[in-house]
């Protein structure tokens, strides 16, 4: 997001959060939240897909309601009233096509109302034939909605299948397949999207989801401010804050506007100088010697963390504008004495999806099985964790080697904590002891931290290892 | 409700921590200050299950759900 509109949102936001809180909450930030999204969206070498990128984030979110309501919260007055605003808003916004407002709120022109008209009778036909499945297929159906969100999370983070699925709508829609290039499709806040959409589904299946409105769910789903971004919220959490806010709109106001105001200042200035003498795949290659390696990868340990950690402290000021409080994602991460602390405040909330929808099952499984050593466990488990948060950054070789890199710091912590626990416990060393150990762990976490984003950042993992080697002197 | 709090310091101190004998204040954070990790957190949901005959969900697993004793036997009571 650039700063203009990151303003405007801001603006946006305060205006909404006035209006909405006596009457037409979910009405007003659902229809806030469906124009931003196509607002958002990057233009596309790909003609109109730009247009119906934000069109299916929609349908797929429409779907999953569907899929994880109750058939009370199916057919209730509201849910007419939300799907209404929404096919009416994308309708509205097709139409500036005729109306000569070509990319006043969309990235370029919105294709033929017809085609439109398709798509929406599609998805439509999809939401009311699901209404119609008998009890006992909808745990399968969960299931093929899961596989179906994982199967697109597939494509886009894997180049070779994006420069597939390019040159497949190059050619359906009649543009020049030869020019496909594996950057050309970005669907705006389509992991966060799948992360939420799962999480409602497997809860769902395990009966804890919490009935929600359709239009409750799709401002959830869809939410503005963290959108793009994160954090990703629970939806029970979410819905408190939705329905009723907790504090004064003077509060949120003034609470909100000093969250935006650092965000703006970690993001626009720390992070934004620091850009200028990071480590990225060019510079890399340029450093001369050991000490101007270390600055640039000290540089950029810290402005992925003012980035990140600043893009995050917007959402969450731009969301208590309107009366919802965010989860935080970032605590200190670069202050803790091991990694195992460091993932527990590095963008928590994604960690704990993972840890609640992966990590845990796995280890539930492994652990009721008992066919492996307890350090087997760990290890395995530890590894597939984190191979799969790093390849959620792009099924490419760096991004499996930062997870690697992670999974087996994480698996020597673990080992060296349960033996170091006991024989500290047992030493009753002093405090003063204790706390020179702890800044040996914080400063051992945060090289070996720093270390890791080398593989993070150069996407060839040979260009890599050599700048490792540079680093020691060694190359 | 005392019952189940010295239970659930027994295991953790025991099982958990290998440290028999150290006990906790039922407020006393157990997972936020990494004194349980999220190994050790899944041997605790396994045992409350065996040994109270309630469910705790793997999303349940966290410091916001539960963090202190008091807070898990809670739960517990709750369900059973």
């Amino acid at each position: 997001m650039t700063i203009t509109q990151i303003l405007i949102l801001a603006f946006l936001a305060i205006l909404l959060g006035w209006l909405t809180r006596k009457r037409q909450r979910v009405n007003l930030l659902l229809t806030a939240s469906v124009l931003i999204i196509f607002w958002l969206q990057p233009a596309l070498p790909l003609r109109y897909l730009d247009f119906f990128l934000p069109t299916f984030s929609i349908g797929f979110t429409v779907l999953a309601w569907t899929l994880t309501a109750s058939p009370e919260e199916r057919y209730k007055k509201e849910t007419k009233t939300s799907a209404a605003i929404t096919l009416g808003i994308i309708l509205l916004l097709a139409a500036t096509r005729y109306l000569g407002l070509t990319n006043f709120l969309t990235p370029t022109r919105p294709p033929a109302i017809g085609q439109i008209l398709l798509l929406l009778a599609i998805f439509t036909v999809g939401a009311f034939l699901l209404t119609r499945q008998r009890p006992s297929s909808s745990n399968t159906l969960l299931w093929a909605g899961f596989a179906l969100l994982v199967a697109f999370f597939i494509i886009l983070k894997t180049p070779a299948l994006v420069l597939i699925a390019s040159r497949g709508w190059r050619l359906f829609i009649g543009q020049n397949a030869n020019l496909a290039s594996s950057s050309d499709i970005h669907w705006l806040g389509y992991s966060y999207l799948a992360f939420r959409l799962i999480h409602t589904i497997r809860d769902r299946q395990s009966g804890r989801l919490p009935d929600l409105a359709l239009g409750e769910y799709l401002t959830y789903v869809i939410f503005f401010p963290s959108f793009s971004v994160g954090p990703i919220d629970r939806a029970e959490r979410f819905i408190k804050g939705l329905r009723q806010p907790e504090n004064s709109y003077r509060d949120d106001i003034l609470v909100g506007g000093q969250r935006l105001l650092l965000g703006l200042f970690k993001k626009f200035v720390i992070a934004d100088s620091l850009a200028m003498i990071a480590l990225n795949p060019l510079s890399s290659t340029q450093a001369q010697n050991s000490l101007g390696a270390w600055i640039l990868l000290y540089a950029y340990t810290f402005q992925i963390f003012f980035d990140f950690s600043g893009y995050t402290d917007i959402a969450i000021g731009l969301a208590q504008f309107v009366g919802i409080s965010l989860p935080e994602n970032f605590m200190e991460p670069y202050r803790q004495p091991n990694l195992t602390l460091f993932w527990n405040n590095w963008h928590i909330t994604l960690t704990q999806w993972f840890r609640s929808y992966f990590f845990n099952p796995f280890v539930r499984a492994l652990r009721k099985s008992r066919k492996i050593s307890a350090g087997m466990m760990i290890l395995i488990s530890q590894l597939a964790t984190m191979i799969l948060i790093g390849l959620w950054h792009g099924l490419t070789w760096n991004f499996l080697l930062w997870g690697l890199w992670h999974g087996l710091g994480l698996f020597v912590q673990n080992r060296w904590s349960g033996w170091a626990k006991v024989r500290i416990a047992e030493a009753s060393i002093s405090s003063r002891a204790q706390r020179i150990l702890s800044i040996f762990g914080i400063m051992l976490t945060f090289n070996y931290i720093a270390l890791g984003w080398v593989w993070f950042v150069i996407p060839d993992p040979v260009q890599g290892w050599q700048f490792i080697l540079l680093l020691w002197g060694a190359a | 409700m005392s019952d189940m709090i010295s239970t659930l310091n027994t295991f953790i101190a025991d099982e958990i921590l290998k440290q028999p004998g150290r006990t906790f204040a039922a407020n006393e954070a157990l997972i936020s200050s990494g004194l349980i990790d999220s190994f050790s957190l899944m041997d605790l949901a396994l045992f409350v299950e065996d040994t109270f005959g309630v469910q705790i969900d793997d999303t349940e697993l966290n410091a916001d759900t539960f963090d202190t004793l008091e807070a898990l036997s809670e739960i517990i009571q709750s369900r059973s």
